[in-house]
């Protein structure tokens, strides 16, 4: 072979290489293939208290590799408080708009609703048939005060609810004039910041309750100047709202009785770091049910809007009856939910409400009054009012 | 024939050349635009973090770690983070500017003045700082000398703030020091004042933070306050530099006091003050600003998920930090927060209430008015060696300093000196002299030989001539080189010093030694005989440096 020969086959043989690379290095990639749909994606907007519980079982949903009609199924999840997902659905800046919302409390789907209606003429999430709004598991909010304090606490006053919780905020003496040790300080109440946790606001809500006595309470009772200033009074001890994160319990156990003696918050966050506060502060949390309680009923809830195809609202209820299998609830009970499955015992084998039964935990809630969902305009009513005389204190 | 086979030879290739032309360039475009399609990112996907300086050794170990294992992104970027230390304080402007993606600050007080910033900004109500993380964290303490806090009832009696204010304002032999309000620990013994002023331990208001009585309180207290400092672990270093603390207490989170007494014969103690203190929890935010890229929010999520590990929150607790893993014990074998360390894990007892973002507003800038004031000489070498971008440069750095001044109650002069001391401008409010001293500055010009010595005595002698106890009296002498034309000597210096600190006013002497000429012996020894401190600049670090000391006074 002479010398030009030689070079145009060396140039051809590269140009040869060059495609065959190129080809090589797209590997599987189908760009040129026709769009074909491989995965149903299932994204889940998850209110807080129940994220670890909804993450962990969309892990192992995903590792099962569960498929619907021959597609795999993926489910992301993404934390949201319940308060915050609604205001991003009225404002219409989730992108892309998550196929399920579980928020804390069917009442948020409720107000949601009310929105989407005024905007597009129907309801966007559905309260019957079968994609209709269903709980996963519930939690009700309960006192959890430092043991010591609680101790002082009942001594001095009895019983604890939202009234002598007041007079031992308004303690101008702080602990030493409730019986307490002088080191304690003052009476410090932990309560979730609402606008970071729907909790802050339910927490707002039954102390209004026990105020008025009644568990309907709207407008008028939030509104009303002597409720207010005695609001006012009790969130004054509340040592700062500026850091405390959405997560009102984690707070209440890493920064332990420094920062909080305890508050009303929900039985499974409290229920879930029990564990944590015992190991750093060598000193466990009493669990004490108030008379007017608010139930979190977290339900599962699919968005009916064009963003979603049937499809994916099918692997969304494949999701959901996953979450109710007794394996899931069972999880839930580990994590201090109540299971909405009825095969799923609350005291079985390694249960936390067996394990603080001793710091008052009850696995029968007792006879109560459970507070009714609030409306629109009574929660912006107690937002606006703690923006202006809370934050800005 | 040998013309004819030569054309062949040429149209042959290129007629080759053509063909790879036409055949790979159609390929070599489709795999380019795919990758473009799928995200072809930079090799790396850079975070850009700003933390706070008391943890950067914890930080860096942590950050190192990370990179260590080569995580990737989505899009196949290698995950890196460019750290930078930098004061809370001034975290503010970058993450506003969109210079950083996160922050991680010494407390989540700053958070909330981010927000803040970004909200008076924006006009849009939303907010900048996205999703965060507590990874470590830390409560204020008072350290104290062990034998001090022992002769003050420590530990049969808790202490608080009450028992340093009146130690500080009844003995005068007691020297402490608090950061100014530019850090958690600074903030918080300054609101502490202020609600020890007002008389409350909560719900301190503007009314209560400006009232004369509170004023007139706070004001006494910071009387006694040695200096003040570019943080709490500046303090730390350089008493472990030196050898000894040259305060008998100062604020700073726990960890530091950890830190110290296991690099230290001399013991501190931490009191956790009886009436409240505060926590640095340490909080790593994303910033959603819209230069936020995919790459960088992925780096983040991926950061923090690392920093709760087993492995890594170990390590938070090996470093003196309590860690957000509430299942490692404090009190376990291993762990560092011991007695004997000065700590106490089931302290504190309780915590000072953090007022409102306006209240805390105001009672930082009432701070101003109510510090300890000054009465400092900054004394320039502008001999000739310092001609060109020596010169410019310090000039840079001392309108830094006057700029990091910013009370305008505060006394500042100017010395100048090459073969001789010139061009000297008397001490005078910053309200009155302020901009006259800036112009000064400006026309500095080098030339000649280095009167070092005579350029501080001449201060030295200013400083005693005025004997004004009331404020701190300090001189910041900077040079780049050796003494060659003073007529006071080196021992007549320190003789004068020594006698004057004890006779009359104590001043503090901080060194500058400027490039690698300098005498950093005699530096030292000027330094050390006042109380005062030496340190190393150069041309990149001059300018920062001036600013770190004016946080002194």
């Amino acid at each position: 072979m002479n010398k030009t020969r030689l070079v145009f086959v060396l140039v051809v043989v590269a140009a040869v290489v060059i495609v065959g690379v190129s080809l090589l290095l797209q590997g599987d990639d189908t760009t040129l293939e026709p769009e074909k749909q491989e995965l149903l994606e299932v994204r889940v907007a998850c209110a807080l208290p129940v994220e670890e519980w909804v993450r962990g079982a969309a892990e192992s949903f995903n590792a099962e590799g569960r498929r619907l009609n021959g597609v795999p199924i993926a489910v992301q999840v993404t934390a949201v408080d319940g308060l915050t997902a609604k205001s991003r659905f009225d404002r219409g800046e989730f992108d892309p708009v998550p196929t399920v919302w579980i928020p804390d409390s069917r009442y948020l789907v409720e107000l949601v609703n009310l929105t989407q209606k005024q905007k597009l003429g129907r309801d966007v999430f559905l309260t019957d048939g079968e994609y209709r709004a269903r709980p996963i598991a519930t939690s009700l909010f309960t006192w959890g005060i430092y043991s010591s304090r609680a101790q002082v606490l009942e001594e001095k006053f009895g019983t604890i609810n939202w009234r002598t919780i007041y007079d031992a905020a308004t303690a101008r003496g702080g602990w030493p004039e409730l019986g307490g040790e002088a080191g304690w300080g003052y009476f410090k109440l932990v309560v979730p910041n609402p606008q970071r946790n729907v909790g802050g606001l339910a927490a707002m809500v039954a102390a209004a309750g026990e105020y008025h006595g009644t568990t309907r309470i709207g407008v008028e009772e939030v509104a009303a100047p002597e409720f207010q200033t005695w609001l006012g009074e009790l969130m004054g001890a509340v040592t700062d709202f500026s850091s405390l994160s959405a997560y009102s319990a984690e707070d209440l156990a890493l920064f332990g009785y420094s920062m909080g003696d305890g508050g009303q918050l929900l039985e499974s966050d409290l229920l879930s770091h029990m564990e944590g506060i015992q190991a750093r502060w060598q000193e466990p949390l009493r669990i004490i049910y108030p008379e007017y309680i608010t139930w979190f009923d977290f339900p599962f809830t699919i968005w009916m809007g064009q963003e979603t195809t049937a499809a994916e609202k099918n692997a969304a209820l494949e999701f959901e009856r996953y979450l109710l299998s007794e394996e899931v609830q069972a999880r839930a009970v580990q994590l201090g939910l109540r299971p909405v499955n009825t095969d799923v015992p609350l005291d079985g084998e390694g249960s936390p409400f067996v394990r603080w039964a001793d710091q008052g935990i009850l696995t029968v809630v007792p006879r109560s009054s459970a507070m009714r969902s609030p409306d629109r305009d009574t929660l912006d009513t107690l937002v606006r009012w703690f923006e202006l005389n809370v934050t800005q204190r | 024939m040998q013309a004819q086979r030569s054309r062949t030879t040429q149209l042959l290739v290129i007629l080759a050349l053509a063909f790879l032309l036409v055949t790979a360039l159609p390929f070599a475009c489709w795999w380019g635009a795919s990758r473009l399609r799928t995200g072809l990112a930079p090799a790396e996907a850079t975070l850009r973090l700003a933390y706070s300086p008391e943890k950067g050794e914890l930080l860096r170990a942590l950050l190192e770690d990370f990179e260590a294992q080569g995580l990737k992104t989505s899009t196949g970027s290698t995950m890196k983070v460019v750290a930078e230390e930098m004061l809370p304080e001034r975290m503010t402007a970058p993450a506003v500017a969109g210079e950083l993606d996160a922050v991680c600050p010494d407390s989540s007080f700053w958070l909330t003045a981010i927000d803040q910033a970004w909200q008076e900004q924006s006009l849009d109500g939303g907010t900048l700082v996205g999703e965060s993380v507590r990874f470590a964290i830390s409560p204020v303490v008072i350290a104290i000398r062990e034998e001090v806090a022992r002769s003050m009832g420590h530990p049969e009696r808790p202490l608080g703030w009450a028992d340093i204010l009146d130690k500080a304002r009844n003995d005068p032999g007691f020297e402490w020091s608090h950061a100014s309000t530019s850090t958690a620990s600074g903030l918080l013994a300054t609101l502490a004042q202020f609600y020890a002023g007002a008389g409350k331990t909560r719900g301190l208001t503007i009314e209560d933070a400006t009232r004369q009585a509170t004023l007139d309180y706070v004001a006494a207290v910071e009387a006694t306050v040695k200096h003040y400092g570019e943080g709490e672990l500046a303090t730390v270093m350089m008493a472990l530099e030196e050898g000894a603390l040259g305060l008998d207490a100062f604020v700073v989170q726990e960890q530091l006091v950890v830190y110290y007494n296991a690099r230290s014969s001399e013991k501190l103690v931490a009191v956790y003050p009886a009436e409240g203190t505060l926590w640095e929890d340490h909080p790593l935010a994303l910033l959603e600003s819209a230069g936020l890229t995919v790459e960088a929010r992925e780096t983040f999520q991926a950061l923090k998920r690392y920093l709760l590990l087993p492995e890594a929150q170990q390590a938070v607790l090996s470093h003196g930090y309590r860690p957000a893993d509430l299942s490692l014990s404090l009190t376990a074998s291993g762990s560092p927060l011991t007695a004997s360390n000065g700590v106490d894990p089931a302290q504190p007892q309780t915590v000072l209430q953090m007022p409102s973002p306006a209240v805390v507003q105001v009672v930082r800038d009432v701070w101003w008015y109510t510090k300890r004031h000054t009465n400092v000489f900054l004394v320039v070498d502008v001999s000739g060696s310092m001609a060109g971008d020596k010169l410019e440069n310090a000039r840079a750095g001392l309108l830094s300093f006057l700029g990091g001044m910013k009370g305008d109650d505060e006394r500042v002069g100017l010395v100048q000196f090459s073969g001789s001391v010139g061009g000297m401008m008397p001490l005078n409010e910053l309200g009155r002299n302020r901009q006259a001293l800036a112009a000064a500055i400006a026309n500095l010009n080098a030339g000649g030989n280095t009167a070092l010595l005579d350029g501080i005595a001449t201060a030295y002698a200013q400083l005693q001539g005025l004997g004004d106890r009331d404020r701190i009296n300090a001189i910041v002498v900077m040079t780049d080189g050796r003494e060659n034309a003073s007529r006071v000597g080196l021992r007549e210096l320190q003789r004068r010093i020594r006698e004057g600190n004890r006779d009359g006013v104590p001043v503090f002497i901080f060194c500058i030694g400027y490039g690698r000429d300098a005498d950093m012996d005699m530096l030292r020894a000027i330094a050390e005989t006042s109380g005062g401190q030496v340190r190393e600049g150069d041309l990149l670090s001059i300018e920062e440096l001036y600013r770190l000391i004016s946080t002194y006074f």
